[in-house]
């Protein structure tokens, strides 16, 4: 099958699931039950289009800003610790044990350090992303092959060298798998960092609704979670595609 | 060849090399001498596991030998790591980097040289009709056959011009009409530059007919059991394999090796 017509048939599929959805809706649901009609989720979405582009506008900030710091501070601790492996004995275990206290637990915490403002939505989202990226970064730049590395230095590559041209190329598959993950767990943080109390973002939106009761609301925020998450993930994975595809042939 | 034996290129004397210690020590290899001529081109054969490869890292300067025993090269003492970035070191595995174009593998040693990319890309390209490899210039390893891939790791061990290489099974993956090509053309790259070679394979045909002396090594722990000069003419017609002087040599060669060859499998049995 081309793609094109895999393509075809999947936007179908969604289409006649949506159709499925708004049929079911209609005929048991009110505008209040469980479920509200797929037209009455997108009439809610035109109708509140402003407030819901600065509620993505602002959860994306978060997301992207905790997810860069927790890329880049995850692949330094990683890196580190691969070249000083006693470095990893003292503080990996640390960072293991800091993962293990769940993030909502400290949320509040969090909120009263960096105040109430975006800091602290990016401060959680950092907290989850860098460390599966340190976790990556290292397993992938110590599974280099030793004869690889070998070869390397009968060249006489330098430490440098053998970083840049061997260590690195090797380990980005597993570090960009991480960073796979990293994007949407700092998703979930921003979002969950706004529930400690905001007053913009898709977050604070999806509590509002619910104390409201408002459905259609709430959906119309949940497919734009939705949309924001796999849009990040589709870019990232569009990335690894073009860019970093030799993990199977390691 | 009769060069003195401060004209050799490398020596090795009483060279051993232990791995693991209490019940899985295994000696690979213990107190081998070895010397190659400037220009001299050494082959070496012996039973799988005598330790070929491990003499080979000890040469390149990879890995330590045990203390005790003595390198020389050029004429001057030196401990295995000096050896780094001196010797040519083709190993068994073509080890090539999968991200990496088929040109740009070729490449790698000059770039770690330090050598501009498009230079160092200039020569390779220049290379890659000899090798067979024409018009594969752009395609990733994966994209390659066996024979192909190891013919990339050939050119990117030539294109680290050193003095010494040491060229571990390197036709080992080649079917036998590239095979007799590559080993043409390795002749004749080696009597035009006079590089010394010391190079390893399991065929005592290609033994004899490319080298200059055959080394035969013992089962493990390896040691040097043979060492046969060949003394047919240069260049050799492809029908010196049937002449009665390879003949000779080969008979001699075939009986070593089978005597080794039983001892490691009688080795394997218990
Ligand atoms: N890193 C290592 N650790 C432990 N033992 C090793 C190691 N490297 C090699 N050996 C052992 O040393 C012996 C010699 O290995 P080596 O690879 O040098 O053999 P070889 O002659 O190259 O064999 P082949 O012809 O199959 O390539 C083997 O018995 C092997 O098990
Ligand atoms: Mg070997």
């Amino acid at each position: 099958m081309t793609p094109g017509r895999i393509l075809a048939l999947q936007t179908a599929t969604i289409l006649a699931c949506l159709a499925l959805w708004e049929g079911a809706a209609r005929i048991w649901g009110g505008p209040y039950s469980v479920m509200p009609s797929v037209s009455a989720v997108l009439a809610d979405m035109v109708a509140n289009h402003a407030a819901l582009a600065r509620g993505i506008l602002r959860t994306l900030t978060e997301t992207v800003l905790g997810f860069a710091a927790g890329a880049a501070f995850g692949f330094l601790a990683g890196a580190a610790f691969a070249q000083f492996r006693l470095l990893e004995r003292l503080l990996l275990p640390l960072l293991v044990v800091s993962q293990t206290v769940p993030v909502i637990a400290f949320g509040a915490l969090v909120v009263i350090w960096f105040g109430n403002g975006i800091l602290s939505k990016v401060v959680i989202a950092f907290y989850l992303t860098f460390f599966p990226v340190t976790v990556n970064t290292l397993r992938g730049l110590m599974s280099v092959d030793p004869q690889r590395v070998d070869l390397m230095r009968s060249f006489g590559a330098s430490a440098w060298t053998l970083f840049w041209r061997l260590r690195l190329p090797f380990a980005l598959p597993a570090i960009m798998a991480s960073l796979l993950l990293g994007v949407s767990l700092s998703l979930v943080g921003a979002i969950v960092g706004e529930w400690f109390g905001d007053t913009v973002g898709l977050g604070i939106m999806l509590v509002q609704a619910m104390y409201a009761e408002n459905m259609p609301r709430l959906w119309s925020v949940v497919v734009a979670c939705g949309v924001l998450g796999a849009g990040l993930y589709g870019i990232l994975a569009a990335i690894e595609r073009r860019f970093v595809w030799w993990g199977r042939e390691l | 060849m009769t060069d003195p034996a401060s004209d050799a290129i490398i020596e090795l004397a009483g060279i051993s090399r232990t791995f693991g210690g209490g019940a899985g020590r295994v000696v690979a290899i213990d107190g081998v001498d070895l010397r190659v001529g400037r220009g001299e081109f050494v082959t070496l054969v012996g039973p799988s596991g005598c330790g070929k490869s491990t003499l080979f890292n000890i040469a390149a300067g990879l890995a330590d030998a045990d203390p005790g025993g003595e390198i020389r090269f050029g004429g001057q003492r030196h401990a295995g790591r000096d050896l780094l970035g001196r010797v040519s070191f083709m190993p068994q595995r073509d080890l090539l980097l999968p991200w990496r174009r088929v040109i740009d593998n070729a490449i790698l040693a000059l770039e770690v040289e330090g050598m501009r990319r498009a230079d160092a890309r200039a020569r390779a390209l220049a290379m890659m009709p000899e090798f067979g490899l024409a018009g594969f210039e752009r395609h990733y390893p994966h994209q390659l056959s066996g024979g192909m891939r190891q013919r990339v790791a050939l050119i990117r061990t030539f294109l680290f011009e050193r003095d010494l290489m040491l060229l571990d099974e390197p036709f080992g993956a080649l079917d036998a009409l590239t095979r007799t090509m590559m080993q043409r053309w390795l002749l004749d790259v080696w009597q035009r530059h006079r590089r010394s070679i010391l190079f390893i394979t399991h065929d005592v045909d290609e033994a004899i007919f490319l080298g200059d002396r055959v080394v035969v090594m013992t089962a493990r722990p390896g040691r040097i059991k043979l060492d046969v000069a060949v003394d047919l003419p240069r260049p050799r017609p492809a029908h010196v394999a049937t002449s009665a002087g390879f003949l000779r040599i080969k008979s001699a060669l075939l009986d070593a090796i089978e005597e080794e060859s039983m001892k490691s499998f009688t080795m394997a049995g218990h």
